[in-house]
């Protein structure tokens, strides 16, 4: 009878791996997904899945990558070389067929519906994630870690991730000073409302974000509001290529000293204290949206976190999660003195 | 005789002072305008602060009013005079409804110049960097169509296919490099298309004012030269006009300021192709009075579409490209179905 038993649970797990067992997971359209195991082959659309994949040790697994990740050689090393499969917003289906995935990991809007029917011709499954958003990056991750059997390296970057967030929690419980703060995405004049990744991270960091009560993730605003807001903290968000191997924060500076020069906005109270910041898309949501939290923390509660060193938490990121050493240049500095 | 004499005398001057009328109204209308520019904005300000702001450094009102308010406003009277004014200078020399800043291609040329600056040409003083591409691929666009004109003596057919075969080609390097771009540059691109006037400033508007402002006093002296060649080339050159010679001195100034209007405040359409349009079903084709009418009304389009843009949906701001469409294509539609004769 054991025998039996032995021999039949053998052969489950056996077709299991050969005709393949599947797994259901839901992704960021809510879809309830069936996903066929083993998930050895992976073509990835976007640089937010190859760094959560590269923080589970599966970037072996990674057959096809989008094109622009070529723009950040030094970030991530020998994933460049392989094959490209198109750009993220509109990859090339045949490239993608001709790699005979096990898997396309895209973001919920882009590419659209398209990629899964043309997919589908082919018998490749495809999943949509969206690791920039904060409050399902931790569920996508273990999710990713389910596909791929690597339970144990996701639950090792969320608790790691929890762990910070949990220590700012704690410390700004400790303050019902709530600063008020004015996040401004990468274009000027548009800042983060609710449902934006920037509105998510302020008040994670404990910030009153002063486009909470506005509509729309990212909003068009007078500068006129801005300076009836009062806020104390200004955070932009920038772009200004490779982050990694930028040697000084030249370009983050003249941003926020354009910020700071912006016509009547001596009267903004973050203005006339120098309480202006400038974010490098690298830690702006994403994967890497808690050293973000972690700089913001520290620019809207600096008598709490006078000394926490936010770059030390992007050093273990880098260096235990990413496997690079920690380089490059992410925020401007404070200024020195207030300009005119 | 005399009598018919002074009939037609009596006729012409009636005429005249209802268009005389017209700009007067305009004019109001454009300082009603400005003043409810200037009377409307996030921070709440009384008329009676407005007041004192204007004339006496109150502080933060002060400079709500100096640095943020009276620049926006002026600089989308600017923006719509300049806009409404190119267009009927593009329609007269090219005979054909259709021409404005846009359909000619320089709008195009700007929006890549603008593009290239964007994604290629980053750092400090984006704003002048930016403007200066859009003015640099401006110019570009407007000398291909004098070239091209030149070398088939300046038939309005033959520019109006240079405008639109250059208005695809600078539509297409735009689509391709936005393709290049990254996610952030892309969004940039595309706010610049919506067009903004919330980086208007002194500096700005001075420069601005020199490029729209500058061709006026030609322009108006060559009005009687615009009227003529709406008779046709042949009636035109009978009457002493040199058309090749308008022709270019039409697509220069009317790229100039094409180049001013936008450059700064990103692409706001329509008003270039519809301020003359409106003007000229209600105060006829006389150019001396239909280029500064033109320019007026453009002007009180964009301001007010400016003011509502930042009204409507307070403090979200509907860029002013979009609401300049909406307010101004049933102002269109309405003019076009009371005419009951043709106006063109």
């Amino acid at each position: 009878m054991i025998g039996w038993l032995t021999a039949a649970l053998f052969l489950s797990f056996w077709t299991g791996s050969v005709f393949g067992a599947s797994v259901a997971v839901e992704d960021a359209l809510g879809r309830n997904v069936q996903v066929t195991l083993p998930i050895q082959r992976i073509v990835v659309l976007n640089s937010d899945v190859v760094e959560i994949l590269r923080t589970l040790k599966a970037e072996d697994r990674v057959v096809g990558v989008f094109s622009e990740i070529s723009r950040e050689p030094e970030f991530w090393g020998d994933l460049v070389k392989k094959p490209k499969v198109g750009s993220w917003r509109d990859p090339d289906m045949e490239a993608i067929a001709a790699l005979k995935p096990d898997l396309v990991i895209a973001y919920s809007r882009n590419p659209g519906p398209l990629l899964e029917q043309k997919m589908a011709l082919f018998g490749i499954q495809v999943l949509r994630f969206d690791f920039y958003k904060v409050d399902t990056l931790e569920r996508e991750v273990q999710v990713m870690g389910k596909l791929l059997k690597l339970e144990k390296e996701a639950a090792r970057f969320c608790n790691w991730q929890r762990w910070y967030l949990s220590m700012f929690q704690e410390k700004i419980a400790g303050t019902s000073r709530r600063p008020a703060v004015y996040i401004e995405s990468y274009t000027d004049y548009h800042a983060a409302g609710p449902g934006s990744g920037g509105h998510e991270m302020c008040v994670l960091a404990g910030g009153r974000n002063i486009a909470a009560c506005l509509s729309i993730p990212y909003p068009r605003i007078t500068p006129e509001w801005v300076v009836s807001r009062n806020p104390e903290v200004i955070v932009k968000a920038a772009s200004h290529g490779n982050g990694y191997i930028s040697p000084a924060p030249t370009a983050f500076n003249q941003r926020r000293d354009a910020i700071l020069k912006r016509p009547a906005w001596h009267h903004i109270p973050a203005v006339s204290s120098g309480n202006v910041h400038v974010m490098d898309s690298a830690i702006w949501t994403g994967p890497r949206a808690i050293i973000g939290i972690a700089h913001m923390v520290r620019w809207m509660h600096p008598h709490l976190f006078r000394d926490f060193d936010p770059k030390a938490v992007h050093r273990e990121y880098l260096e235990t999660f990413q496997g690079v050493p920690y380089k490059g240049v992410y925020v401007s500095d404070f200024p020195k003195k207030r300009l005119p | 005789m005399n009598t018919t004499a002074e009939a037609l005398c009596r006729c012409y001057k009636d005429r005249a002072g209802y268009k005389a009328l017209f700009l007067c109204l305009s004019t109001a209308l454009l300082v009603a305008a400005i003043i409810a520019g200037l009377s409307i904005g996030a921070s709440g300000l009384s008329p009676a602060e407005i007041m004192t702001a204007l004339f006496r450094d109150t502080g933060r009102a002060h400079s709500i009013i100096w640095m943020l308010r009276l620049p926006r406003v002026l600089m989308a009277a600017l923006v719509g005079f300049g806009l409404g004014l190119a267009g009927t200078v593009f329609q007269a020399i090219l005979r054909n409804p259709l021409a404005s800043p846009f359909t000619l291609g320089v709008g195009s040329a700007a929006g890549f110049g603008a593009v290239t600056v964007i994604l290629f040409l980053g750092g400090g003083f984006q704003i002048y960097r930016v403007a200066g591409g859009a003015f640099a691929f401006a110019m570009v666009s407007a000398f291909l169509i004098l070239t091209v004109a030149r070398m088939k003596r300046a038939s309005s057919e033959t520019m109006i296919l240079t405008g639109i075969a250059q208005m695809f080609l600078f539509s297409s390097l735009t689509s391709l490099f936005q393709y290049m771009g990254t996610m952030e540059q892309v969004h940039e691109v595309v706010f610049w298309f919506f067009g903004s006037l919330s980086k208007a400033g002194w500096h700005e508007i001075s420069i601005a004012a020199v490029l729209i402002l500058a061709p006026l006093p030609m322009l108006l002296r060559r009005a009687w030269d615009f009227n003529l060649l709406a008779a046709g080339d042949d009636s035109a050159m009978a009457l002493g006009v040199d058309v090749e010679k308008l022709r270019m001195w039409g697509i220069v100034a009317g790229s100039l300021m094409t180049a001013g209007s936008i450059c700064f405040t990103g692409v706001i359409g329509f008003v270039g192709l519809v301020a003359p349009h409106i003007t000229r079903m209600v105060i006829g084709a006389d150019h001396r009075f239909l280029l500064p009418a033109a320019g007026l009304v453009g002007a009180v389009v964009v301001v007010a579409a400016d003011t509502l843009g930042r009204t409507l949906w307070a403090p979200q701001v509907i860029p002013i490209g979009i609401v300049t469409s909406f307010i101004g294509v049933p102002f269109f539609f309405y003019l076009l179905m009371r005419r009951t004769k043709e106006y063109w």
